[in-house]
């Protein structure tokens, strides 16, 4: 009883002293406005609850299971350099379950059906390792393109294989179409059109499924001036 | 009954997220899923070809559904953007911003004092700051060349997420033909809005990268959290 009430006395004294030392000191996590009359204060710790790098990783390739700790809320709680060891395993076999969804609706054994290569020649387990460390990747003096699978960058008449001198994973602009991005990535194999709604028997009707684009574009006001953003509709 | 085992797991393992509505990072985790320090998205580009800036549009909260927090910037949520520049995934400079009495305050961009999950405001490395915007965009610029912006914007983000989860959906019969072709997709977040931060500055105040993408070009490597008051 004594001990505790001796342990408050000190906390509030000491955070007292706190209080008073920073209202006096330059260096206090207050800071003046614009008219310097009032102070703002801005004290306290910060703790994180969200993190986003690439888009649409934490929520396409994290699953999160009845009865255990959410992985996607652990996601929003690890630093990046941490991801990878932690993600990467349950991403892929993520990206394995898609596929095997697929090979049941079209009637194929989902083991015969797997992913393949990408446009970017990463296998499964390299791609979600890149994937896993979840980080946007901006360049300060390249054109920016998220990755834009219709463009032949080089003009070198190939549009979706990389052959070393491609502009790509060069940051985000608002009209960069990022899920087909990701679409392709996942399901487009080498050439980045292995599921995008082939017609194999020429009878007019898909024979594999449309898994390579979501089929929509940019439909909001963006602008070529700061801040870039449409006003609120 | 090897293959019979893989399909089950397959099934119970999607099935629980295909109801799941998700985006881009709108409303990714149970936790933070509508709420204000929810991050719906994350831009960064370079403003103009041969431009010497780069643009940081960070995006919070949306109105997509009805039931979501939207609307007022919480001044209980610090947001960060980090920025690698060796390429080793943990974060050499950052910038905050928090919204204090109507106004957006922005930090840095600072070396971090402690990289990690805890995080304070850098008061010390005043970065700017800019009245928060209604309808209209009130911008600021400083004396450095830093454009600096917060408020309501649209929500450029485009997705037919619907049919995402209808794609996703272990059921058989649930969109065996993949997405919808381009007549007949429909943009989930058309008429949507979101919570904009906005910041362009120019690259000297970043530092240098020597990290590389995918590619083998340099780049910065970058994300942002949203940090809540303890």
């Amino acid at each position: 009883m004594k001990l505790s009430k001796a342990i408050y006395i000190s906390a509030v004294a000491v955070s007292f002293g706190w209080v008073v030392g920073c209202s006096n000191d330059d260096n206090g996590p207050y800071m003046n406005d614009d008219d310097g009359m009032m102070a703002v204060d801005f004290s306290g710790t910060y703790a994180q609850v969200d993190h986003l790098g690439r888009p649409g990783i934490n929520t396409t390739l994290s699953v999160d299971m009845d009865g255990s700790p959410s992985i996607k809320d652990a996601h929003n709680t690890t630093i990046p350099s941490e991801m990878a060891a932690s993600f990467q395993a349950g991403f892929q076999a993520r990206l394995e379950q898609y596929h095997d969804v697929y090979a049941l609706k079209l009637g194929l054994d989902p083991a015969a059906v797997d992913y393949e290569n990408n446009i970017l020649g990463l296998d499964a387990a390299t791609l979600t390792t890149v994937l896993a460390a979840d980080v946007l990747e901006v360049s300060p003096d390249l054109p920016t393109t998220y990755f834009n699978p219709g463009t032949d960058f080089d003009n070198d008449g190939r549009i979706l294989v990389p052959d070393g001198d491609e502009v790509a994973l060069t940051g985000r602009h608002p009209n960069d179409d990022i899920i087909d991005v990701s679409l392709i990535l996942f399901f487009g194999g080498m050439e980045g059109t292995r599921f995008s709604g082939q017609d194999l028997d020429d009878d007019g009707m898909a024979d594999l499924p449309r898994l390579t684009s979501d089929g929509v574009g940019l439909t909001a006001t963006i602008a070529t001036t700061f801040p870039y953003l449409g006003n609120p509709e | 009954m090897k293959k019979k085992m893989k399909y089950m797991i397959g099934l119970s393992a999607v099935a629980f997220v295909a109801v799941i509505l998700v985006a881009a990072d709108h409303i990714d985790a149970p936790s933070t899923a509508g709420t204000t320090a929810d991050i719906a998205d994350f831009y960064a580009f370079e403003p103009s070809e041969g431009s010497d800036n780069t643009v940081f549009v960070v995006d919070l909260q949306s109105d997509v559904l009805p039931e979501l927090a939207y609307g007022t910037f919480d001044e209980d949520v610090l947001v960060e953007i980090n920025i690698d520049l060796d390429g080793d995934l943990v974060e050499d400079r950052v910038i905050q911003a928090i919204a204090k009495e109507g106004r957006m305050y922005f930090f840095g961009p600072a070396t971090p004092l402690q990289t990690g999950l805890n995080s304070e405001v850098y008061v010390d490395e005043a970065l700017g700051d800019v009245e928060i915007s209604g309808a209209s965009a009130i911008v600021e610029t400083t004396s450095d060349g830093v454009s600096l912006f917060a408020g309501p914007r649209q929500d450029p983000f485009f997705f037919d997420f619907f049919q995402f989860n209808a794609v996703i959906s272990p059921e058989l019969e649930s969109a065996p033909g993949g997405f919808l072709p381009p007549e007949e997709a429909a943009d989930t977040f058309d008429g949507a809005n979101t919570m904009s931060i906005v910041i362009e500055l120019p690259n000297s105040m970043l530092g240098t990268p020597t990290a590389t993408n995918a590619l083998g070009l340099t780049v910065y490597k970058t994300w942002v959290t949203t940090n809540k008051k303890q």
